[in-house]
């Protein structure tokens, strides 16, 4: 895994080394292991690299055999062993073993058709000096970042936001509908960014840039056809994509560990990496000091099941508040949620534990329908159909018992649930998770809320959504739904990525194979969920590899503490400097009449319901976020060209 | 003990505004307005002004009563004070 970053001119005016180098320098905690540039009259590309695959001759920029495409990639091709051979049956000469040359390759070979053949986590570029274009790609599922900006004419790309803001040629400034989003949906929706002007490319998109002009297709589309039954081999096929699919994600050249949540589907994976690793598998676990969101006995008890080393990243409310500001770089948006901070400290603990690459059970719930939101959509359908039977409406106490169960609030909760939306909307699954997100709205300051004028972002994903999803089962609807405005643009990133990287840790996902989402998208949804038991068939296969306690466990929602964490005697002391009326006045973007309400609130120990936690993270975020990137941008030191392991100018050598 | 309607109905009121609508300066709560439909409180909310309503008026709410009819405006919740207050000097 590692960090990509470039400049395309629109004329041949050059690329400055120094510019690419301060494009390396800020995202060098990506690829900690070396760094290389290609230095061009039209483009210029910076990679930063974290060795994992062929150590010795893996660094970037790559060139194929005649120096004219030029590759500039991060991520990982699972399948590289087989495309090389492939290729090599053409006639390609490959000078290295590293999964990069594939893309060199592959790209003369079938040009952008390139990219249906790949089976992996990727972002990358080829420069391809024959036709003067310009080509990026991103993964199907959007695991890695891709970011892009355009000004006067020329491109600028990186993985990172900071990378494209290091080169003095884009400003920041604040996107008020990207921060609408945010506070509606948790993330911007790709493209749309936070920053204005700079973009996220699409999951399963290319790009083909060439004069100046960008021209972008998808190559990838989430599709549900679901089947009416089961294959009758349903298991036999699941138990050969599980297992191809973690086999291929532990190819590589140094160690891979796991983490463990203490849930089904990190067990999983952890338990075939513990069975396929040739050494002792590492995990990683977090624990909380609160109980409310602890889970380290499930997690000991799977860590002794699989006979892993296990090590513990430790979190308190101390540890939330002091590192939030470090997240909020990394994460390089507003956030709504503390949840980052703790995959933050994993990461951390991984790295130190001399871990680089950790499987982890990403995309499980939302192909084999896990979270709690997919029994609700079907519990509110069910009691919408008769919505006076207090029998029915009894379902959300089952579902919810923390909020309902002893609660007294109920009844409350149960006519929230009902009276988000109907079945009609296309959004009717998210609206109760977008309607309690968007309170912290409430808080927004009066012209920030005049500046967004008529911006309706529910309308806009409504209109945005494909024709196929109007023929898709209401439970395949809200699971396109999380794919697309949860997973990727928040999970895989704020809590993913970004965490990850930040300690130059690959997060590789086995759930997020696309041979496992398209056998998980035709089954029938009630093999998936089964009443209210979620992953019914994913549970049946895990008979093979987990005892039953580990298997059947109920899922509990990931969660760290938010508002509390901010306000304690030990409290940093940001906290009040960026909450101040003036500062919160110079943002814009909330009102310090309501933020001031919301310290007291706080302060008080009142501020316990979803509306004031996600107001006070968002205030917070938004603060911090405004002055590292907007207010107070760091000016980066480049990377001195000297100390660089590739670095490849115009004219190229060719090679014999 | 008894507290008439409008003084029940405006120290709800003040207490609504000083912790659930100081993000509002303008809002009017009107006296039937749904306090869940209007965006006053969310479902946690709700346990929070019932804690209040308790130690303020001296009464007790029981689970199954717990309900939109009781709590789910200013005029509901005044009433179902009122009756509570009444059952105690009975």
């Amino acid at each position: 895994m590692c960090g990509i970053a470039g400049i395309v001119r629109r004329l041949p005016s050059g690329v400055s080394v120094e510019s690419l180098g301060r494009m390396a320098a800020s995202i060098q905690h990506r690829g900690p292991d070396g760094y290389g540039f290609f230095v061009g009259q039209r483009v210029g590309f910076a990679h930063v690299r974290l060795s994992i695959v062929d150590i010795d001759g893996g660094a970037q920029p790559l060139t194929n055999e005649d120096g004219q495409i030029i590759v500039n990639y991060n991520g990982e091709i699972y399948n590289h062993p087989e495309l090389r051979r492939e290729l090599e049956g053409k006639g390609h000469i490959f000078r290295t073993l590293c999964d990069t040359e594939i893309l060199a390759h592959g790209y003369e070979e079938w040009g952008v058709n390139l990219l249906g053949k790949l089976n992996g986590q990727f972002a990358f570029a080829i420069y391809d000096r024959n036709r003067e274009t310009v080509f990026v790609a991103r993964d199907r599922f959007g695991v890695r970042p891709l970011f892009y900006a355009q000004s006067r004419g020329d491109f600028y790309f990186a993985s990172e936001i900071k990378a494209i803001l290091a080169t003095g040629e884009v400003v920041a400034s604040l996107d008020r509908r990207g921060l609408d989003e945010i506070f509606t949906f948790w993330a911007a929706r790709p493209p749309r960014t936070p920053f204005a002007g700079i973009a996220s490319l699409e999951p399963g998109t290319y790009g083909i840039l060439k004069d100046g002009a960008l021209w972008l297709r998808r190559y990838y589309e989430l599709d549900y056809p679901e089947e009416a039954a089961e294959p009758e081999d349903v298991i036999e096929q699941l138990d050969e994509i599980m297992l191809r699919s973690v086999g291929m994600r532990l190819r590589a050249d140094v160690p891979v560990g796991a983490y463990v949540s203490g849930g089904l589907d990190s067990s999983i994976t952890a338990s075939l990496a513990a069975r396929g690793s040739p050494h002792a598998l590492r995990s990683f676990s977090i624990t909380f000091d609160d109980s409310r969101f602890d889970e380290s006995e499930s997690q000991r008890e799977v860590a002794a099941d699989i006979g892993s080393i296990h090590s513990v990243a430790a979190i308190d409310q101390g540890s939330v508040a002091n590192s939030f500001p470090e997240v909020i770089w990394h994460a390089e948006t507003p956030l709504v949620r503390t949840a980052a901070v703790p995959m933050y400290h994993l990461a951390k603990l991984t790295r130190d534990s001399g871990i680089k690459v950790v499987l982890t059970g990403e995309g499980a719930d939302e192909l084999f329908l896990g979270y709690d939101l997919f029994k609700e959509v079907s519990v509110r359908r069910f009691c919408l159909h008769r919505p006076t039977s207090l029998g029915r409406q009894r379902l959300f106490d089952r579902l919810y018992p923390e909020l309902l169960g002893e609660g007294r609030g109920g009844e409350f909760w149960r006519r929230f649930f009902l009276g988000a939306g109907t079945p009609s909307d296309p959004l009717f699954s998210h609206l109760p998770r977008f309607l309690l997100g968007a309170r912290a709205k409430d808080f927004y300051a009066p012209q920030f809320k005049s500046g967004l004028g008529e911006v309706d972002v529910l309308a806009e994903l409504r209109g945005s959504l494909p024709v196929r999803f109007f023929g898709w089962s209401s439970l395949n609807q809200a699971a396109y739904l999380e794919m697309t405005t949860l997973l990727s643009p928040y999970l895989l990133s704020s809590q993913g990525d970004r965490m990850a990287m930040a300690h130059s840790v690959e997060g590789r996902f086995p759930f997020l194979d696309h041979r496992l989402f398209e056998f998980a998208a035709a089954l029938p949804t009630g093999s998936r969920l089964r009443g209210l038991r979620e992953k019914e068939v994913l549970r049946r296969w895990a008979s093979r590899i987990l005892p039953p306690r580990i298997r059947e466990r109920r899922k509990q929602p990931y969660r760290a503490p938010d508002a509390t964490s901010f306000f304690g005697p030990n409290a940093p002391a940001w906290v009040v400097d960026h909450l101040a009326s003036d500062a919160v006045r110079r943002v814009g973007v909330f009102s310090p009449t309501a933020v001031a309400g919301l310290i007291r609130r706080c302060r008080a120990g009142l501020a316990t319901g979803f509306r004031e936690n996600q107001a006070l993270v968002g205030v917070l975020s938004t603060q911090l976020w405004y002055d590292r990137f907007i207010e107070h941008p760091s000016s980066q030191t480049p990377l001195p060209v000297q100390g660089a392991s590739v670095l490849i100018t115009e004219p190229l050598p060719t090679f014999a | 003990m008894h507290t008439s309607r409008s003084e029940i109905i405006a120290r709800v009121r003040d207490f609504l505004q000083e912790n659930f609508l100081y993000m509002h300066t303008n809002f009017q709560l009107g006296d039937d307005d749904g306090l869940l439909d209007k965006g006053v409180i969310d479902s946690m909310g709700i346990v929070e002004v019932i804690s209040f309503i308790e130690a303020e008026f001296g009464v007790q709410a029981l689970e199954e009563e717990v309900s939109q009819q009781n709590f789910g405006s200013l005029s509901a919740i005044a009433r179902f004070v009122a009756e509570k207050q009444s059952l105690v000097t009975a």
